[in-house]
């Protein structure tokens, strides 16, 4: 039976006070480590009685990097952590956690099928959800739903558009949500 | 309630059109998260005259048409339109033989209009 | 037209089979149309209430056991079909007998539907397979497969 926050404890004793930070937020408890410390992190929940890790994922924060995050807990959801780590976007490299949570083997490759993360220790890194032929990691931020760029708005034209051009700056929206500056091809 | 064969008066099957209601203002267009909703209109002048002292430019609906085959039947356009032009009408039978046919224009939606039920009664 | 309902669901590399029937009142008769049922996504979920519901009518007398005779009558394409999927779906339609109908159940199935825009999903199963009937919908209800059903060619005689 552990205290609630005992595994924020164990992880900052075994990482060090320092470069551990705890995000501030709603739920769970976030803990922020850097990338050189993930399995040592890992490892000291695991010890600290996190027998059960949820999930694995991550998300792209542009120029910050990709953030990997690993939800683990008490197999009685007592006490439970987001344990977070950051690698760079252009070379996106972290140890493998399968060592100390051997269920996180699918997550990782899921991980790296939409994030491009390369998980040291887990090579080959076998396709689970994308197929190779694609050539991309679909959820970077990076990766533009190029359809929607592609494909003609409804909502772009304007009653009367012909003779009362939509007007640029105004309040309304002249590009449909989602799809970036620049895009999208401006009628000449 | 039901309608004749049984499906719950209130169930999302078409969406249908009130054309008096549309003011071609596109909100339904551009807030569609499936791009489903095509609308054309044109804009007309009306000059100054002894009641109304300014010429006035009115919107003129000429295409409004759903493409069902995308329709994800989210309820967004419904609810975003300002003047109620849009509503939900339990109808179901409008599969086609081609994909096209799934398009359907103004002059269904509208027609579907009659089988959407009243708001509910709020007051009783 | 009365045969047995089989509800097919694509696996990796061959389609599993499981049998399911649905009736279709055209015209005051009770008619059992086969359905092999491509239960991808979420619709395939109101193709099984379809075939539940008619399964406890026919269980409860409501609804006259039809005269059945073995074999396929339609091929019923329920939910998102992804690029990866597609040649098994083929491989599912191939192995039907040549000339079985196909109905495109739901949006996602008719044009990839709310995920038109993915990078995985095939816009439509009419790109792999002929479809002869497309029934709109996200899912579509079970009274909206039954009327699917009724226009398939053929269905009326």
């Amino acid at each position: 039976m552990s205290a609630a926050g005992s595994l924020v404890d164990a992880v900052r004793s075994a990482v060090g006070e320092g470069s551990v930070s705890v995000v501030p937020g709603f739920g769970p408890v976030s803990v922020e480590v850097p990338a050189a410390s993930w399995t040592t992190a890992l490892q000291a929940a695991r010890d600290a009685g996190a027998t059960y890790a949820d999930f694995l994922t991550a998300w792209d924060e542009l120029e910050a990097g990709l953030v990997v995050v690993a939800h683990i807990s008490t197999p009685d959801a007592a006490d439970h952590v987001l344990l977070r780590t950051r690698v760079p976007s252009d070379d996106p490299v972290l140890a493998t956690s399968i060592g100390i949570y051997r269920g996180l083997a699918w997550h990782e490759r899921e991980t790296h099928d939409l994030f491009g993360v390369r998980f040291s220790g887990h090579e080959p890194l076998e396709p689970l959800l994308v197929a190779p032929s694609l050539g991309l990691h679909p959820l970077r931020k990076d990766v533009v739903l190029a359809s929607r760029a592609a494909r003609p708005w409804p909502g772009e034209k304007e009653p009367g558009a012909e003779s009362a051009p939509a007007r640029r700056g105004g309040r309304r929206r002249t590009a449909p949500l989602g799809v970036p500056d620049g895009w999208v091809q401006e009628d000449a | 309630m039901s309608t004749s064969d049984g499906v719950p008066v209130r169930s999302r099957g078409v969406i249908s059109l009130v054309e008096k209601n549309c003011t071609v203002c596109m909100l339904c267009a551009r807030e569609c998260p499936d791009w489903c909703i095509h609308i054309e209109g044109h804009t007309v002048t009306h000059p100054a005259d002894e009641v109304h002292r300014r010429p006035r430019t009115e919107n003129v609906l000429d295409r409004f048409a759903i493409d069902f085959s995308l329709c994800l039947y989210c309820g967004i356009c419904i609810e975003v339109c300002p003047f109620d032009a849009l509503h939900w009408s339990p109808e179901h039978s409008y599969a086609g033989a081609a994909i096209g046919e799934l398009t359907q224009e103004r002059d269904r939606l509208a027609g579907w209009e009659a089988t959407a039920p009243a708001p509910a009664d709020r007051d009783a | 037209m009365g045969a047995e309902v089989l509800i097919g669901l694509p696996g990796v590399v061959r389609p599993a089979s499981a049998t399911a029937r649905v009736e279709v009142e055209v015209d005051g008769r009770a008619l059992a149309l086969t359905v092999v049922g491509a239960g991808l996504a979420c619709c395939s979920v109101e193709l099984m209430a379809a075939a539940l519901r008619s399964q406890r009518a026919r269980e409860a007398g409501i609804l006259p056991v039809p005269a059945g005779t073995a074999g396929v009558d339609v091929l019923v394409v329920s939910g998102t079909c992804t690029d990866v999927l597609a040649p098994a779906l083929r491989d599912l339609h191939a192995s039907l007998p040549e000339g079985t109908p196909v109905l495109s159940f739901g949006a996602c199935a008719s044009s990839g539907g709310p995920y038109w825009d993915s990078y995985s999903v095939t816009k439509g199963v009419d790109q792999l397979v002929p479809v002869d009937v497309y029934v709109p919908g996200c899912p579509p209800r079970p009274e909206a497969l039954v009327d699917g059903l009724r226009r398939l060619p053929g269905a009326a005689s």
